[in-house]
C-alpha cells in the first residue's frame, strides 16, 4: 500500500514543482501527501504538477487529498474536517463560470485513476494532460 | 509478540494499545515477575532520547494484571488504561507523557467505539416489507469508523414506492461519522419530499454546500422503485453505478448515469436514468469498499471479480437466475475469501433488490 513521492523542479513559463506519485494513494497515506505539498508551498512553490503516470490506484481519500492540495496551493489554511467548504465552493463557482484553477494540474492519469476522477466529478477542478512534457508547456 | 498472560484478563497488548500513539515521548516495557519481557511498545518506536518506563507485570489475579512501576514498591491492579497511567505517573513523575495524555488517548479510543456504534445505527438493518420484491443487504464496518450508509424505506406518496439511498462519505473517523449523521436524514427527507431522485440529490447538495458542514465529500445514489410496474428511476452523485442482473441470464449491465459528488459544487446538473425491473431481475447497489477490497498480495477486488461473483450466484442458484440474497451472499463470500481474513480497510455495503417471479398456481379441482 506504499506510495512513493518524488519531487522535481521544471521550468515552463513559470517555475513548476513536479510531484510524481508511484503506488497507491489511499487512507493510509493521503495525509502524508498533503503534508508534502504543504512543505513545498511553504518553501515557495506556487505551480504544482501532479504526475500520476505510476499511480495505480486512488481511493476516495485521494479525492480529499487532491482537494486539500488545491486549497494549500491557493494559500488557504489547512483543511479542517470540521469546517471549510468555502474554498472548494469558490473553485466550483469558477468551474461553473467556465474557468478552472490552474495552479495545480495533473498529467498521466491511468484509466483506473481517471475513472475515479470522472465518476466523482473532481476532474472538473483540474486541467489534465496526457504526459509531463505537454503539461509543463501548458503552465 | 507473545502474551503469556492467562485468558480472561485484559491482556498486555490490549492495555497498551492506546499508549502506542504516545511512543514519541514514552516507551513502555512490561516484564513478568521473573524479568522476561512479555510486552510493551516496541523499542524501535522510541526515538533516541525518549524516556523508557518499565512495568513489571505479575500474575493475573481476578482478571486483572498486577503491575507496578520499577520504582514502586506496592503492586497496582491494572484493569484499565487509567490505572496503568496512574501506575506510570507514580513511578515516574518527571517529563514524558503524563496521565492527561494517556487519558486523552483513552478518550479517543472510546469516541471511536461510540462512532462505530453510531454508524451501525445509521445503516438500515430492518428492511421494509415490499410485496413482490426480495430485499437483501450486507454491511461490514471498517476497522476505523468508515462512512458508508444505506436506507431502504417506503415513501409516503401514492403507491408507496420503495426508496433506496446508498452513500459513502469520503474520509474516516469521527468527522466522517458526523457528516453521515447529518446527511442521512437530510437525504431521507429530500427523497420523501421531491418529485424524483435527481431533485432529491440536488436539494441535499444545496443544503450541504450552504451549511458548509465539512471538507469531506459524499458520493450518493438515490433510486425510487414503483412497485406495480417495476419502474426504477435513479440518479447518481459520484457513486459506483448500480448493476442490473437480468433474470433471463443475459449480460449484467451497469446503469451508467452519473454526476459529481455531493458537497463540492454549487449545482450538480444530474440526469436521471430509468430502467424497468422484470420478473427475476435484480438491481445491485454497492460501495467502493467492495471493489477496493485488498488481498494480502496487494491486489484489489475490482469490478471483474464482482461480476464473477454475481455470475457464480446465477450459475449456482437453485432458481437458475440468482436471487437477491444469493447474489449478495456470493459477493460477500468472494470478498471475504479475497481478503483472507483481514478486516476490511473500508466499509463494505451491498444492497440488492429482486423482483419476484409470479408464483404459478395450479388449478384446484373441486368436488
Amino acid at each position: 500500500m506504499a506510495l512513493d513521492t518524488t519531487v522535481a523542479q521544471a521550468s515552463g513559463r513559470v517555475p513548476i514543482t513536479v510531484v510524481s506519485l508511484d503506488g497507491e494513494l489511499d487512507a493510509s497515506n493521503f495525509t502524508a501527501l498533503i503534508e508534502t505539498v504543504r512543505g513545498l508551498y511553504d518553501a515557495g512553490s506556487r505551480h504544482l504538477l501532479l504526475d500520476l503516470t505510476d499511480l495505480r490506484f486512488m481511493a476516495s481519500s485521494g479525492l480529499v487529498a487532491l482537494h486539500s492540495i488545491v486549497r494549500l496551493m491557493h494559500g488557504e489554511p489547512p483543511p479542517d474536517p470540521e469546517a471549510g467548504w468555502g474554498a472548494l465552493h469558490a473553485l466550483g463557482q469558477d468551474v461553473s463560470e467556465g474557468s478552472t484553477q490552474a495552479e495545480v494540474q495533473l498529467c498521466g492519469a491511468q484509466p483506473a485513476v481517471e475513472r475515479v476522477l470522472s465518476r466523482t466529478g473532481l476532474n472538473r477542478l483540474f486541467l489534465s494532460h496526457p504526459d509531463r512534457a505537454t503539461a509543463i508547456a501548458a503552465f | 509478540m507473545s502474551d503469556p498472560l492467562p485468558p480472561g484478563g485484559p491482556g498486555v497488548d490490549a492495555i497498551l494499545a492506546p499508549f502506542r500513539g504516545l511512543a514519541s515521548s514514552l516507551s513502555i516495557a512490561i516484564h513478568d515477575a521473573s524479568g522476561v519481557r512479555v510486552g510493551g511498545t516496541s523499542p524501535v518506536d522510541a526515538p533516541p532520547g525518549s524516556l523508557t518506563r518499565d512495568i513489571v507485570a505479575g500474575p493475573l489475579v481476578g482478571g486483572r494484571v498486577l503491575a507496578w512501576g520499577s520504582s514502586v514498591a506496592t503492586p497496582l491492579a491494572v484493569a484499565s488504561v487509567e490505572s496503568l497511567a496512574i501506575a506510570l505517573g507514580i513511578a515516574h513523575t518527571v517529563g514524558g507523557a503524563g496521565i492527561a495524555d494517556v487519558v486523552a488517548a483513552r478518550r479517543i479510543e472510546q469516541e471511536l467505539a461510540h462512532g462505530r456504534r453510531l454508524q451501525r445505527s445509521f445503516v438500515s438493518l430492518v428492511a421494509p416489507e415490499v410485496p413482490g420484491y426480495e430485499l437483501a443487504s450486507h454491511y461490514e464496518a471498517a476497522r476505523e469508523v468508515g462512512g458508508d450508509f444505506f436506507d431502504l424505506f417506503r415513501m409516503r406518496r401514492r403507491g408507496r414506492p420503495l426508496s433506496v439511498v446508498i452513500a459513502d462519505v469520503s474520509g474516516k473517523g469521527i468527522a466522517a461519522a458526523l457528516l453521515m449523521a447529518f446527511s442521512r436524514p437530510l437525504l431521507h427527507a429530500a427523497v420523501d419530499n421531491t418529485t424524483g431522485p435527481a431533485e432529491a440529490l440536488e436539494r441535499t447538495n444545496r443544503i450541504l454546500v450552504q451549511e458548509r458542514r465539512s471538507s469531506l465529500f459524499i458520493t450518493a445514489l438515490c433510486a425510487m422503485l414503483a412497485l406495480s410496474t417495476g419502474r426504477l428511476r435513479l440518479a447518481n452523485a459520484g457513486h459506483e453505478p448500480p448493476l442490473i442482473v437480468p433474470g433471463d441470464g443475459s449480460p449484467i449491465l451497469p446503469v451508467d448515469v452519473g454526476g459529481p459528488l455531493l458537497g463540492a459544487f454549487g449545482s450538480l446538473g444530474l440526469f436521471e436514468a430509468e430502467v424497468e425491473l422484470g420478473a427475476g431481475d435484480v438491481v445491485l447497489f454497492y460501495t467502493d469498499g467492495v471493489t477496493d477490497a485488498r488481498s494480502a498480495a496487494g491486489d484489489r477486488f475490482e469490478e471483474d471479480r464482482l461480476l464473477a461473483a454475481i455470475e457464480a450466484a446465477r450459475d449456482g442458484s437453485g432458481t437458475g437466475h440468482g436471487t437477491a440474497a444469493e447474489i449478495v451472499e456470493s459477493i460477500r463470500a468472494a470478498v471475504t475469501s479475497f481478503q483472507a481474513g483481514m478486516a476490511p480497510a473500508d466499509d463494505i455495503t451491498i444492497v440488492a433488490i429482486g423482483r419476484r417471479r409470479p408464483v404459478l398456481r395450479r388449478g384446484v379441482r373441486r368436488g
